[in-house]
């Protein structure tokens, strides 16, 4: 009662610490890391257009909501990816990583974004109004909208 | 005083002076919990509190023992509860209060430790215990996300509250 700190509270100070820490590596891995049931979503028109694994490899051909009843295909290829729009971005879903390999749009920035592969990252293309994001499986949306205190 | 104190803890459980005791020090914590509340501080996650109010259950275990301090807590938990936490922050204190006396009384009986590293044990064990009950509310196991910062600003918290009992308890010497 005497003194502020004794041997024994440094060792349970560290201890403390130490599992800290190990929590929060454990916990930064585990959301890092896509879990088995990781889905790609992809919205387009800000609607959901499709929801599929991450881990079944795909291509997804996704028209842009602007297309027209005239430029909507009349017949249907067994590869999607033949699929003919005028607007359209292609979903590469590959080795449980996305890419956008293919876009209508003049600017290619979702082409240029490269690859995703983890909970949270997106690909967005403005001009054809798409997004892929990757969610994990765990339940619907995740995430909450407040806690209480 | 210690005379007194031994023949309060022992028998009889309700002495006046035990609860003359009591309601003072659970007023005291009370007026901390009030003085806590009206501080505006936002640090963002929700639970990160300093818990000034602790002070008081800190002091009561060492300077009268386990049962005073049991006392000054869960009536100081259920009147800062009603008047300015809400039933559910109630709800969340009285789970952190449980198992952080529980933890102090064992540690203390231990020993080993300072006041500051009891205080600090009690810190942590409080935000645990209000992780549970958010845990069991909310029925999913993903607020362990929590975790990690309410660990460590337990111990934070609880440190600062350690010394603060440590100046205090000197002081009543």
């Amino acid at each position: 009662m005497k003194q502020f700190i004794r041997k024994a509270d440094i060792i349970l100070f560290i201890v403390l610490v130490a599992i800290g820490l190990a929590a929060s590596a454990a916990l930064t891995l585990s959301h890092g890391e896509a879990g088995s049931g990781a889905k790609v979503i992809i919205e387009s028109g800000g609607d959901l257009y499709a929801r599929y694994p991450l881990a079944e490899d795909r291509t997804v051909v996704v028209p842009a909501p602007k297309q027209t009843a005239v430029d909507a295909p009349q017949s249907y290829p067994d590869d999607p990816a033949e699929l003919q729009y005028d607007y359209y971005n292609v979903v590469v879903i590959s080795n449980g990583k996305v890419s956008v390999t293919e876009a209508s749009c003049k600017n290619q920035v979702c082409v240029k974004h490269g690859i995703i592969s983890r909970p949270g990252e997106s690909i967005v293309c403005l001009p054809n109004r798409m997004v892929v994001r990757i969610e994990n499986g765990s339940g619907e949306g995740g995430g909450y909208d407040s806690v209480t205190s | 005083m210690t005379q007194s104190h031994r023949k309060v803890s022992g028998r009889k459980p309700l002495s006046a002076s035990f609860i003359a005791r009591v309601g003072l020090m659970a007023t005291l914590a009370l007026i901390f919990s009030y003085v806590e509340a009206i501080i505006p501080y936002n640090p963002g996650v929700p639970g990160i509190k300093l818990g000034i109010a602790n002070v008081v259950t800190v002091v009561a275990l060492y300077k009268f023992g386990a049962k005073d301090a049991v006392a000054v807590s869960v009536i100081r938990v259920v009147l800062a509860g009603f008047l300015f936490n809400g039933l559910f922050g109630m709800l969340y204190a009285l789970a952190g209060a449980a198992i952080s006396l529980t933890g102090m009384i064992l540690l203390k009986k231990t020993g080993l430790f300072s006041v500051t590293g009891v205080s600090m044990a009690a810190g942590v064990l409080h935000n645990l215990g209000q992780l549970l009950v958010a845990a069991a509310l909310i029925e999913d196991l993903r607020i362990f996300f929590y975790f990690p910062v309410l660990l460590f600003s337990g111990i934070a918290a609880g440190i600062l509250v350690g010394i603060a009992s440590v100046l205090a308890l000197r002081a009543l010497r």
